[in-house]
């Protein structure tokens, strides 16, 4: 471990650590463009330079390029270095165009903040600045290559870290351009990354372009509710409004990056149309009344034709704490049923990889990247969990083997940045007693006989759910003999449902009277229930998730729910009959427009409140353990504190 | 679209390679050979044949400065401006170029004959200022010599 001193303070770092790094880990900051902790080092920029005052390297060094060793004496501070910084940034800062003002980068800037501190602060260059023309490259990112200073992040991202080929880096010298051969829409999944990764405003999220500053915004940490891979994100939202989501670093889910649906796929959250307002027999009403009126409603179902003869309807949307009370409901109705799943298939398959994952087998996300050989078996990997695309890929840079079995006709074998195999069965991937192998497959609509076939191989196991929370959904079930939505429909044993943010199919829902829904969108349910309860998403309510190899993380409420401002009916401003002028309402009310919504958990609490229950408090029992889960830190693996069994 | 023997030649040339990428710069120039430039048809027919991208031929087309992506006229002038030869006065012998020859640089005569570039460091530097015309190198460069040289190099097939 060497051991050296930056700015006089003693460091310790592991072996292979860079100066950058050591001076960061004590919390000295050395400006720096070019490096990224994800991406290979190129020492293009040149700004991280400090000097080395003693030890085994001496003079003006480069700190991202040069590996920390015993005895070296660092001064970030020294006056030789401070100058080279600052004609560094003056010097990458020639042709940069003073756009601050209309950059939608700025408040967000690395170029900004690296300007200041790198002691750049009045332009002496007089000269003609380098101008591009930009190009268009879809509807996600926008592009302003005047902005750049060849860094060579994104390239290096793009190319070598996702494996896109249809973005790169052009010219020479002067003249290098970072684009596409012909303007048109970025084609990797993960190109939305640019934005983060870039340090300046050459790529600025189109979908949310000057709307706000980086200062306006309310964040969260949440996580990514479109796959079971449960990447960490930062949704940035103003005047309740969710204009851009950005990712958010955890080692051991996602890394540094999301991809292009946790990022662009936001629409819905902000939607208009998003049913807000609680309804009962078709009529806008207070909550209270919903609740109470679904209550009785329940109370009257189960008197007349028994509780057995109801299901509380779940789904893989909701979050742990939904899916616990909504057990909780089923009891304080008289013992009603419960589901998670509506198709047998899924929740045969959910479940059964849910019991087979332990903590020695299932896969870490590192088990992938350092795999010998990969099988993905009949998986649309850029479907189910695009994330892991990029972990395989590194496991295949490295040289492992990747086997597609039977999963030729997939769509979406074209998109993924690797090359593989095909192979027909599991039997011919050539591999002795696992190895260091690991198997990723999609654990819904899976026979449980050849999920365990995969698990006796010895390889570790990576098995997605079929939604988001897909792993607490199997959870629950088991713990509550749940069985399938679908399978007590045609077995006559249920009549009537209490949805929650489920989404049972049309066949289904022919065959049953709908007393009350519960969801934060409008569906085929929604149309057919008589009581509507509104919920919040993710990103207005506190909740946990359980990813697909039992990772329990913590989402938080990111702003209040509730009609974004912008575009916000003249009925919400002072006068609900003139016509008002596209402003916020001049007059006070205590309450946000459309922000009736609440969290699926407390409302579930309420309806258990009215049916003579107690109160309750999602997370006790064996849960308790995850109630003080961090929300900023990597989570925790329920198989290893013993909660899967 | 380029004709059968070219293209099988250069797929025996990609096979012979290591690495695709490696034939990349042969088969650039072999298509530019053809088409007397690089064109964008040209970038996706190497792609095709190296197994790139044409954004990935493209990073490499853009980068040798003997890649042409523009017409250019049926010989190169590629005179250098590098450290060497400034010191020897290239900007003399260029302006000179510009002159005799009546167009920018980057610019190519009325003719079709000559385009006119500036170039790095050729390794000529002992016999600075130089030039390469047509790939022939030229050194010490006056403006007789430089009028001599084009000359010859007009005639010359
Ligand atoms: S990239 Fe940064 S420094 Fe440049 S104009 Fe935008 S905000 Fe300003
Ligand atoms: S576009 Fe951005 S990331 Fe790419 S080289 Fe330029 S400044 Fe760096
Ligand atoms: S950060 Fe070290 S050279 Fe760019
Ligand atoms: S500087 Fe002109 S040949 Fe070297």
């Amino acid at each position: 471990m060497p051991k050296l001193i930056i700015d006089d303070i003693p460091v310790e770092v592991a072996p292979g650590t860079s100066v950058l790094e050591a001076a960061r880990s004590v919390g000295i900051t050395i400006p720096h463009f070019c490096y990224h902790p994800a991406l290979a080092i190129a020492a293009a920029c040149r700004l991280c330079a400090v000097k080395l005052l003693d030890g085994p390297v001496k003079g003006i060094q480069m700190s991202c390029a040069l590996p920390a060793q015993d005895g070296m004496v660092v001064s970030t501070t020294d006056p030789e270095a401070l100058k080279m910084r600052a004609l560094v940034i003056e010097w990458l800062m020639l042709n940069h165009p003073h756009d601050c003002p209309v950059c939608d980068e700025g408040g967000e800037c690395l170029l900004q903040d690296f300007t200041i501190a790198g002691g750049h602060s009045r332009r002496r260059y007089q000269g003609k600045k380098r101008t591009f023309q930009n190009q268009y490259l879809g509807e996600g990112i926008h592009h302003e290559m005047n902005r750049c200073i060849e860094c060579y992040r994104c390239v290096r991202f793009y190319q070598d870290y996702a494996g896109g080929t249809d973005f790169g880096v052009m010219g020479s010298a002067g003249r290098v351009y970072f684009g596409r051969f012909q303007e048109g829409a970025l084609e990797s999944p993960f190109s939305g990354n640019l934005v983060d990764i870039c340090p300046t405003g050459v790529f600025t999220d189109k979908t949310g372009r000057f709307r706000a500053r980086y200062w306006d915004y309310q964040f969260a940490p949440s996580i990514c509710q479109h796959c079971s891979v449960g990447c960490n994100t930062s949704p940035q939202n103003f005047q309740r409004e969710t204009i851009k989501i950005v990712g958010r670093r955890n080692d051991q889910v996602n890394g540094w990056f999301i991809c292009d649906r946790a990022r662009f796929d936001k629409g819905y959250l902000n939607d208009p149309q998003r049913p807000r307002e609680p309804r009962l027999d078709g009529a806008t009403c207070g909550y209270d009344v919903a609740v109470d009126a679904a209550a009785k409603s329940i109370a009257e179902f189960v008197r007349n034709n028994g509780a057995d003869k109801l299901a509380l309807v779940g789904s893989t949307r909701l979050s742990l704490e939904g899916m616990i009370v909504l057990a909780q409901v089923a009891e304080a109705a008289g013992g009603a049923k419960v589901c998670y799943f509506d198709d047998a298939g899924l929740q045969q398959g959910s479940l059964a990889a849910a019991k087979l994952l332990h903590e020695e087998n299932a896969a870490y996300v590192k088990d992938i990247e350092q795999a010998q050989w990969i099988a993905l078996h009949a998986l649309d990997l850029m479907e189910e969990g695009p994330m892991l695309a990029l972990a395989v890929r590194k496991a295949f840079l490295a040289g492992a083997q990747i086997f597609l079995v039977a999963g030729d006709t997939l769509p979406a074998c074209k998109a993924l940045p690797f090359k593989y195999t095909s192979v027909e069965t599991l039997d011919q991937v050539p591999f002795e007693g696992g190895g260091k192998g690991v198997i990723i497959c999609g654990a819904g609509s899976k026979d449980p006989e050849l999920l365990a076939e995969m698990a006796s191989s010895g390889a570790k196991l990576v098995m997605l759910q079929p939604g988001p929370n897909g792993f607490a959904a199997a959870l629950l079930t088991q713990q509550h003999a749940a069985g399938p939505l679908a399978e007590l429909v045609a077995a006559r044993q249920v009549q009537a449902v209490v949805c929650f943010e489920a989404d049972v199919p049309q066949t289904l829902l022919s065959d049953l009277e709908v007393l009350a829904n519960a969801d934060w969108r409008r569906g085929a349910v929604e149309a057919k229930a008589p009581i509507f309860l509104p919920t919040t998403t993710w990103a207005e309510s506190d909740g946990t998730a359980i990813n697909y190899e039992g990772r329990a993380q913590r989402f938080e409420r990111s702003r209040v729910a509730g009609l974004p401002l912008k575009g916000l009916d003249p009925k919400y401003y002072g006068s609900a009959t003139e016509a008002v002028t596209l402003h916020p309402p001049r007059v006070h009310r205590k309450d946000v427009p459309g922000g009736a919504e609440r969290d699926a958990w407390q409302v579930m609490a309420q309806l258990i409140e009215r049916l003579g229950g107690e109160p309750v408090e999602p997370l006790t029992g064996k849960w308790r353990a995850l109630k003080s889960l961090d929300p900023e830190g990597e989570g925790v693996r329920i198989l290893e504190m013993g909660l899967g069994e | 679209m380029i004709p059968e023997t070219l293209k099988k030649s250069l797929q025996a040339r990609v096979a012979s390679a290591i690495t695709a990428r490696e034939a990349a710069v042969d088969v650039m120039k072999e298509l530019q050979a053809h088409y007397g430039w690089l064109t964008d048809e040209a970038v996706q027919e190497a792609a095709a044949l190296l197994g790139l991208s044409p954004l990935q031929v493209e990073e490499l087309a853009t980068f040798y400065e003997m890649i042409y992506r523009r017409p250019v006229g049926k010989k190169v002038i590629h005179v250098c401006d590098s450290i060497s030869c400034w010191c020897a006065d290239c900007d003399k012998i260029i302006q000179y170029l510009k002159d005799k020859l009546g167009v920018g640089l980057g610019g190519t005569t009325a003719d079709g004959m000559f385009t006119l570039l500036p170039c790095c460091c050729m390794g000529m530097c002992g016999d600075s200022p130089a030039m390469s015309v047509g790939g022939v190198p030229y050194g010490r460069l006056t403006p007789e010599l430089v009028d001599e040289i084009l000359e010859a190099e007009r005639h010359k097939v």
